[in-house]
């Protein structure tokens, strides 16, 4: 999984690529620190080339999702496709982290 | 001696005062400091208290009496002080709240913090004659007692009395219009205006008690809502916001959750179920007692879909909202729902989306696959 970082207008912009799971969520946990650190967090992530997300990969996008809401900032994952929608969708976190 | 202001001193005589006053005036001034320190004790002392207890107010205000009010007050009665002391509402204190019962809440927490000095209070509240509207209010004259502040650098503040005043919002927009009209303009009202003002005040009397009365029916309402779904009587009990909250406190999808969860012994984040009365209320569910027969007829089948999406997956965590989610697609699902009403669905509970038609497609797609879904 590969997680890329930039900034502009006031947003952070996140992009996934890749596969999401147990072989590499703990690298992913460590690349996605600078959001978990955000003073004012209004991160936009692009999915469109996330291909799959485990339970591990969940259980990260919600510690996030948690650490913005405390921040009372905004998170918004973007272009996601069907299958890995669906994830969200069985599981029940689509009622939890915004997905556009 | 503290704060001594040496502008004002010496210009006593310009306010036309006997030696009496003027020496109280004196007295006001040389204790400005003390009055401001009372001031800023009685208003974070009341704060406080007034929010432990948790009564929402409309307003909390405190004032030191101005030295030009001060001076009226002497020319006209200042005989009847010894001192500055003797006047009890140097310092003032007024708190504004929302609904008439809620003074005597207030007032109850002052008699807790405060030492009343109830020689000298007055509950204006029930000083009218039978025939007769005007001002109420409910005037305690308090001082702070040592056990709630002691400070050798003010050992008189103790002593120090003060006003506190407790009305309603609509008390005392009436005192301040009373007030404005009747007593600044410095004429005689005629009695015509005099009576228009006090039928103002009986009618504000009477919207006082109707929002009092009306918060009072709500809690009623609540607590028997509340009553008849904890006793199982849902038919009874019209599916709102209220009832369903109650409901919720029932933990109906519990069963259903733990089962779905066991699948791939899962963990299970909890979220709010909030979003799905919306739903339930499109399904055109009356009472909750259709939503618990709801429940209880699409149970199995909401868990058997729930086996066929995750059984084979490793996913080992879900939210508390699989179970409503699933419940209302087996629920569409087997009503006939097409692609505009899953998305209506997946719009309601998570928010409009152009991809929840996707997903709505996909799961039209897996349940063409699940033969017990197409029964």
């Amino acid at each position: 999984m590969d997680l890329q970082i930039t900034t502009g207008e006031g947003k952070t912009f996140a992009t996934l690529k890749g596969r999401l799971d147990t072989t590499n969520a703990s690298q992913f946990q460590q690349d996605m620190a600078p959001l978990m650190e955000l003073e004012h967090p209004d991160i936009e992530i692009d999915c469109s080339d996330m291909e799959y997300t485990s339970s591990q990969g969940l259980r990260l996008f919600l510690m996030l999702q948690k650490a913005v809401s405390l921040k009372n900032g905004n998170m918004v994952m973007k272009n996601m496709r069907p299958e890995v929608k669906e994830v969200f969708d069985i599981t029940g976190f689509s009622n939890i982290i915004k997905i556009q | 001696m503290r704060n001594r202001c040496p502008f004002f001193s010496g210009m006593m005589e310009n306010y036309g005062l006997d030696a009496h006053c003027s020496s109280i005036l004196e007295q006001y001034r040389e204790n400005m400091l003390l009055f401001a320190k009372l001031e800023s004790l009685v208003r974070d002392f009341l704060q406080q208290a007034i929010s432990e207890k948790g009564v929402l107010i409309n307003a909390l205000e405190t004032r030191i009496k101005t030295e030009a009010s001060l001076v009226g007050k002497l020319s006209k009665k200042g005989a009847k002080y010894a001192d500055v002391f003797d006047l009890t509402d140097i310092v003032g204190a007024r708190v504004i709240t929302f609904y008439t019962d809620d003074v005597d809440k207030i007032s109850g927490i002052v008699d807790k913090v405060f030492k009343v000095d109830w020689v000298n209070s007055v509950d204006k509240r029930n000083m009218h004659d039978l025939d007769s509207f005007g001002y109420n209010s409910l005037h305690y004259i308090c001082s702070i007692p040592e056990s709630l502040f002691s400070d050798p650098s003010w050992p008189e503040i103790n002593n120090v009395r003060f006003e506190l005043q407790m009305r309603t919002a609509l008390q005392h927009v009436w005192a301040t219009l009373n007030h404005d009209i009747g007593y600044k303009a410095g004429v005689e009202i005629p009695s015509v205006y005099v009576r228009n003002l006090n039928r103002l005040a009986g009618v504000l009397e009477l919207a006082d008690e109707q929002f009092s009365a009306i918060r009072m029916e709500i809690n009623n309402y609540r607590f028997n809502v509340k009553s008849l779904v904890s006793s199982g009587k849902f038919e009874d009990v019209p599916l709102n916001a209220d009832s369903y909250a109650s409901y919720l406190e029932l933990q109906p999808f519990d069963r259903l959750l733990r089962k779905v969860a066991a699948i791939n012994q899962a963990e299970i984040y909890d979220v709010p179920l909030s979003n799905y009365l919306q739903v339930f209320l499109q399904f055109g569910f009356r009472t909750i007692a259709d939503l618990n027969s709801f429940i209880n007829r699409n149970s199995e089948s909401a868990y058997r879909l729930a086996v066929f999406q995750i059984a084979d997956t490793d996913l080992d965590i879900i939210s508390s909202s699989v179970a409503p989610r699933n419940l209302c697609l087996v629920y569409l699902l087997r009503n006939g729902a097409g692609v505009k009403e899953i998305k209506k669905f997946y719009d309601t509970v998570g928010g409009e989306s152009d991809h929840n038609y996707e997903l709505a497609e996909r799961l039209l797609n897996t349940a063409s696959n699940i033969p017990f879904l197409n029964k």
